[in-house]
């Protein structure tokens, strides 16, 4: 089964309140992480993404895409990273994400669809 | 497939003179590269198997030649097919000046009629021998992405007519100076990876060292291609130190000095020294100066910044650009004090060159931090922190911003 872990948060904003020591074992327990997902064969793709208010909306002025900054720099929570995992139970993933959980502001799971649903 | 490094290494030698020989005889750049691609595979697979032939270079042209002269066959056999094949100048060719083919091929792919990512990609694949895959891979574009990229260069080369030959005596240096700049962003592309989990990609910061060195035997007398060898060599000797385990970045002044490659240090200055002061000092030679300077001191403070401070003085004269002001602003503040340093970094605030960067902030936090304001640093770092797109940048900024009080 494939999964989605959205880890939800504004990095800047949780270092904010966090000690040093915190932040060194949130290091090694992502990288630690991505390592043991690797080795036992459970990850599909893992990124980290630049925070939002680095990011840029794209629309369609006239036909023609128009990008824009935003969203803006009051977005508290927004995607900050995530992993694709393919692991065999649905209470594998509860523990996947109860680990992340403790870094995370929030952590949101979703299944990925690999056919179309019976209609 | 896996291939033992040796013919690995022989294959990425001999894989750009085995291109070079064929361009020079048949002119189409495309057609030739991807006979050389095909030539390239065909040693892969039967290398291992029926071990490596005496002269791999002329095993590769007489593959080469022959898919490249199939193909040509088969293209033009609705028409003219006979006289086409006569045509070509089928005759082996004596023991040439490869050296001078290689030179040329990196003439060519860095043509100025092509994007610089094409100009990077095509030099990495004609000259470099690297696969599509590898070169994806570095710079983090889908495969399809960077096929696409490469076929499009070598169309481009073709509808531009560009030749293949030495460029013209009063083009040379232009040319020369654009191989230069490829090398260096290959080499920074790897050094300081622009993004992504990783700081460092190996892979490439070797295969640029590797096309410099190269190049430094084709062109010895130029000052500016022995400064860039140079500035790679005493740059990447500081590799080991420069993270943690972790990945997270260590800055120069908190690195284990034991950990930098003390012979590749060695090379670099015997290097800059055969040049300096032979001819007018180009942006590379400066730069591979201060590194010099960094690599030599003993430890971070005895570091000979007066020196450094004067070198990044000239080098603003000759290559002036924000980076380089920010990298003064450092000097200025530990030879004038951190304020001084402060005030030349407010120069830059207005500069939309440095919009794009978190480097601004993150060097004004570390000289708020020496000048004492804890907390005005503190905002920098997570100033900065946030605008970087590499996680291990974020990282250290993020714990230096920890380490300092609210």
């Amino acid at each position: 089964m494939k999964y989605m872990i959205m880890m939800f948060g504004d990095a800047a904003s949780m270092q904010e309140t966090v000690s040093k020591e915190w932040i060194e074992e949130m290091i090694g327990f992502m990288v630690q992480l991505d390592k043991d997902l690797e080795a036992s064969g459970e990850l599909v793709f893992q990124q980290g993404l630049a925070d939002a208010s680095t990011a840029m909306t794209v629309s369609l002025q006239d036909g023609l895409p128009v990008a824009t900054d935003g969203p803006f720099a009051e977005t508290k929570e927004s995607l900050i990273g995530f992993w694709v995992v393919d692991v065999e139970s649905e209470a594998r993933i509860v523990e996947l994400a109860g680990q992340i959980a403790k870094y995370a502001g929030r952590v949101e799971v979703r299944q990925a669809m690999d056919a179309p649903p019976d209609l | 497939m896996t291939l033992e490094p040796a013919v690995e290494d022989l294959l990425r030698t001999a894989a750009p003179q085995a291109l070079g020989v064929l361009v020079r005889r048949y002119g189409q750049f495309d057609a030739c590269e991807d006979a050389v691609q095909e030539a390239l595979l065909a040693a892969a697979q039967q290398w291992p198997v029926d071990g490596v032939p005496d002269s791999p270079r002329s095993w590769l042209v007489t593959v080469a030649s022959r898919r490249f002269v199939d193909e040509v066959r088969s293209a033009e056999a609705r028409r003219r097919r006979e006289e086409t094949v006569a045509a070509l100048d089928l005759v082996e060719p004596g023991e040439v000046e490869q050296s001078d083919d290689t030179l040329t091929l990196l003439f060519l792919c860095c043509h100025p009629a092509l994007p610089l990512p094409a100009q990077l990609a095509l030099t990495l694949r004609a000259v470099g021998g690297l696969t599509t895959a590898e070169i994806a891979a570095a710079f983090l574009v889908p495969e399809a992405t960077m096929a696409q990229r490469i076929s499009r260069a070598k169309q481009k080369l073709k509808a531009g007519g560009a030749r293949f030959g030495p460029p013209a005596p009063e083009e040379r240096a232009e040319r020369l100076r654009t191989v230069l700049h490829v090398l260096y962003l290959i080499f920074n592309e790897g050094y300081t990876a622009s993004s992504g989990s990783r700081t460092q990609r190996a892979d490439l910061t070797a295969e640029a060292i590797r096309l410099t060195r190269l190049l430094y035997r084709l062109a010895p007398g130029d000052g500016e291609v022995a400064g860039l060898l140079a500035l790679m060599l005493l740059t990447d000797a500081r590799r080991e130190a420069r993270t943690t385990a972790d990945g997270v970045p260590v800055p120069l002044a908190e690195q284990d000095r034991s950990r930098w490659d003390a012979d590749q240090i060695a090379d670099g200055v015997a290097l800059l020294t055969s040049v300096l002061g032979g001819g007018a000092v180009g942006p590379y030679q400066l730069q591979a100066a201060i590194a010099a300077v960094h690599d030599e001191a003993p430890s971070a403070d005895a570091t000979d910044w007066p020196q450094i401070l004067a070198l990044y003085e000239v080098l603003e004269k000759v290559a002036p650009g924000p980076v380089v002001t920010l990298s003064r602003a450092v000097a200025v503040a530990m030879v004038h004090g951190p304020r001084a340093g402060l005030a030349l970094v407010g120069t830059l605030d207005d500069d939309d060159r440095m919009t794009q960067t978190h480097r601004l902030d993150a060097v004004r936090g570390h000289l708020l931090e020496l000048a004492g304001d804890l907390s005005g640093a503190r905002e920098a770092y997570l100033r900065a922190a946030r605008r970087t797109a590499s996680v291990p940048e974020q990282r250290y900024l993020a714990l230096r911003a920890a380490g300092l009080p609210g």
